[in-house]
Formats: structure tokens, sequence, C-alpha cells
């Protein structure tokens, strides 16, 4: 008989707010956001977990504990309803476990299927190992914008990646 | 382009809203945002007279009548906060005046001098008539996303310019 998989993901709920601020405080995470501080992050998972009531966020589970996180910013524009924003989050000490790919292609899934969406664009960090999953799974790049972040005297550019579905 | 005659700039007031939603509302208007529904235009009025109250919305008046808004949607987070979107609306009896141009001349000083941001930015779709005066304000290309638009089944891109200060 095959092994159950440990990985299985969920529509994302309320209670998931928890762990998103517990990972998102981790500074390693952090800065691959925009974020800075306790409050600013509070008010980036509020606006994550608000999407729940529309069932557009994904939560992973690993062996029934969250480890990662997926949301599709539904547009509120009907001229713009079919293309959408997304962010993802996978806990740190989960990464190489292919929970990142799992969590897009469900997405992805959910996308298209349930909101109709065609088009999938994601914003990163230059420097953000993550580009190259993105790059994998079909994302091309349409924009830089070089002085995106500011922290201190330095900067980091933002890079704008989409994918037809 | 000689400027038309009463004009005038100020901070916008919140009852500045009832004028930015009747311009909102003009089809031709509508071409270039993503507004198309009463909701729609009314969440999108809301949100932009907000920035009234951190005097980063200015208002044109001829002859003390509102006629155009430009509005900084400065960001809420720390490492994002020297650079911010911004728009720019025209009542469209006043259109082709140089009114967008005045709008746009002293939302870059409102920018710089007021708030020190380092750079500006603005979301067009293509084929937006105000794109020459951004490149003549010095605006650059940074992002463009084809089929971004979808209105009545057929799609056009969205275009992002950036200008340092």
């Amino acid at each position: 008989m095959p092994s159950k998989s440990p990985l299985t993901i969920r529509l994302t709920h309320a209670d998931d707010a928890l762990p998103l601020s517990q990972w998102l405080s981790k500074s390693d995470i952090l800065r691959w956001f925009p974020m800075y501080d306790v409050r600013e992050i509070e008010d980036a998972v509020r606006i994550w977990i608000s999407y729940s009531r529309l069932h557009a966020g994904l939560t992973a589970e690993w062996e029934g504990v969250p480890c990662g996180l997926a949301n599709l910013y539904i547009q509120p524009f009907k001229k713009l309803a079919h293309t959408c924003l997304f962010s993802i989050i996978v806990k740190e000490d989960m990464r190489g476990k292919g929970i990142g790919k799992a969590l897009i292609d469900e997405l992805a899934k959910v996308a298209k299927e349930k909101f109709h969406i065609e088009i999938l664009h994601l914003e990163v960090y230059e420097g953000n190992p993550a580009k190259k999953l993105y790059e994998r799974l079909g994302f091309k790049e349409f924009g830089f914008q070089p002085k995106f972040i500011k922290e201190g005297d330095h900067y980091i550019g933002k890079i704008f990646m989409e994918k037809y579905l | 382009m000689k400027e038309l005659e009463g004009l005038d700039i100020r901070y916008s007031h919140l009852p500045d809203a009832a004028h930015l939603r009747d311009w909102l509302k003009d089809p031709v208007v509508q071409t270039w945002f993503p507004v198309s529904e009463e909701k729609e235009i009314e969440d999108a009025v809301q949100c932009w007279i907000g920035f009234s109250r951190y005097a980063s919305s200015l208002t044109a008046t001829v002859e003390g009548e509102p006629c155009g808004m430009g509005t900084l949607f400065l960001m809420p987070y720390r490492k994002v906060a020297h650079h911010c979107l911004f728009k720019v609306v025209v009542d469209p009896k006043f259109q082709r005046q140089g009114i967008g141009n005045s709008l746009l001349k002293n939302l870059k000083h409102l920018a710089k001098n007021y708030f020190h941001l380092e750079l500006m930015h603005i979301e067009v779709f293509d084929a937006n008539p105000f794109i020459h005066l951004l490149q003549q304000h010095g605006f650059q290309e940074f992002a463009r996303q084809e089929r971004f638009v979808k209105d009545k089944g057929k799609y056009s891109s969205r275009i992002l310019y950036e200008c340092y200060l």
C-alpha cells in the first residue's frame, strides 16, 4: 500500500493568522517582504487572512501542522478580474520539501477553476532564491523596479513575473 | 502650453469626493481607469479622497470650481516609504488645457519637498494620452503587462512608469 503523503493542502482560515505572523517575524523571511516591524506585519497578515472569506487562500500542512500559505489577492475591479496577484510563504525550517511548488500548483488550479483567472502574477525581490522556483513553474518577467526597497542606504529591486493559466 | 486662466492648485478636501465621483462616472474617463461599476467607483473614490487627510492630494480649480485631482498614495510600510504610487484625473470638460501638466508638476514638488520622496510611479493603461505628459516630465517605463485589462472582451496592457525626484 502506498504511504500517505505528510503534505496536505486545505483552505486558509482565520486561525492561520498566528503561524503566518510567527513566520513573518523571522528576519530571514521578513527580508523578502515589504513590512518592517510588528505593526506592519499585523497589518499585512490582516489583509492576507481577510481573503480566506472568499476561499482565496490555501494552507499547506505537514503531518497536520501548518507549514506554508499562499493567497490570491482577488481583484475588486471587473475589468481586471481575470488577473490576480498572489503571495506565498513557506515556514523556514520546512523548505526543500516541495511545499512551495505544491502550494503554487494548487493555487493556480483554484485561480483558474474557481475564479476564472487567466493571468497569475507575483512580485519578488532581487536575490530571493524563490525566483528560481517561479521560473521553473513557468513564470516570466515583465518588469523590474530597481529601488523598490530601501534599507538604510541600500536598495533592493522588485521583479514582476506572470504566468498565463 | 499656456496655463488656463483662473487655474489654481490647492490641497484636496473631503467634499471634492463628489467631483471625483462624477469624473470617474464618465465613460471616456473610465477607459483609463479600472472602475466600471457603481460600487467600484465608490470604493475608488473613498480610497483616493482618504489621502486628503495626509495632505497628499491636490485639487485643480478653475475660478474656484474643481476640475481635476492628483493624489500621492503614500506607502504604509517603512521600507517602501521612499516612493509612492500616484493618480491623476481631469474633468473631461477641461482636458487638453494644461491641467494634467499643472497637477503633475505640483505633485512632483509636493512629493519631493514635503514628503521627501525619492521616486514616484504610476500605472497607466496602454494608449492613455497621459503617457505623453509623463514622458515629458521624465518618467521612464519599468514594467509592461500585456492583457492586464479586459474590457468587453478586448484586452489591453498596463504600463508602469517611474520618475526619480
